[in-house]
């Protein structure tokens, strides 16, 4: 599955043309640890030496894409990436068996559950104010929230979605 | 969307009946329900297969391992 999907040029405002794809690859979890995580620390470094913003400092900063490497061949779970301008910009893995719904009214349905989501650290504007740069893109999250609803509806899930709770969060 | 292959599947009635049940109870096509308990059972079988094993807990968080064979 490769579509072409509109992102927004955050400085623009104007939109732009990216791809979201599902067959993500090893290599794209390497780009992720070479490309994203370097500037994600160094950001957290800067938002830690201001007890103001030490807060503000992502969770998902540990992240290590590549240990999942041995679940890209499990049915059960979906990796989506989204490119733009030659570069990854985001990317998630939905799991469409480990969980289900919590709702009385739909208890123990199934759906897609939304496991690991991350933007490029250039897409995250409080990432980027610490190191005096730019957001580049915007909407990058909505999209592949947006495919993880439809990834639902194509697995007769019916949109039904869920994302880590509070109490789940690493 | 992903391709997808067609396959005849031949089941008894009792699987029939079976599979009509959770279809129901789960919201879900017959189809999309054997393509879950497809992914239930590789993930399963990849953890087994590397030495994990598989309990279930019952209300008391009495743990009982399954044994799959």
């Amino acid at each position: 599955m490769k579509e072409t999907i509109q992102l927004i040029d955050a400085q623009s405002g104007k939109h732009v043309e990216a791809s979201i794809f599902d067959e993500i690859t090893l290599d794209h979890f390497i780009e992720t640890q070479a490309n994203w995580r370097p500037i994600v620390l160094e950001s957290a470094r800067a938002l830690s030496k201001d007890p103001t913003r030490a807060t503000l400092i992502p969770r998902h900063y540990h992240w290590d894409w590549t240990r999942k490497e041995a679940e890209l061949k499990m049915l059960a779970l979906r990796f989506f990436g989204i490119a733009c301008h030659g570069r990854l910009q985001g990317i998630m893995k939905v799991d469409t068996v480990a969980r289900s719904c919590r709702l009385p009214e739909q208890q123990g349905k199934p759906l897609v559950y939304i496991d690991y989501i991350e933007t490029a650290p250039w897409n995250i504007r409080l990432l980027m104010e610490p190191l005096g740069r730019s957001q580049e893109f915007r909407a990058v999250g909505s999209r592949l929230f947006e495919a993880a609803v439809l990834q639902s509806q194509e697995e007769g899930f019916k949109g039904r979605l869920r994302g880590q709770e509070r109490d789940e969060i690493e | 969307m992903n391709p997808k292959r067609t396959m005849t599947l031949n089941l008894t009635d009792q699987e029939m009946v079976v599979l009509e049940e959770l279809s129901v109870q789960k919201d879900l096509s017959k189809t999309a329900l054997l393509r879950q308990a497809l992914r239930l059972y590789q993930m399963v079988d990849t953890r087994m297969s590397r030495g994990d094993k598989l309990f279930f807990e019952d209300s008391d968080k009495q743990k009982a391992e399954l044994m799959v064979l």
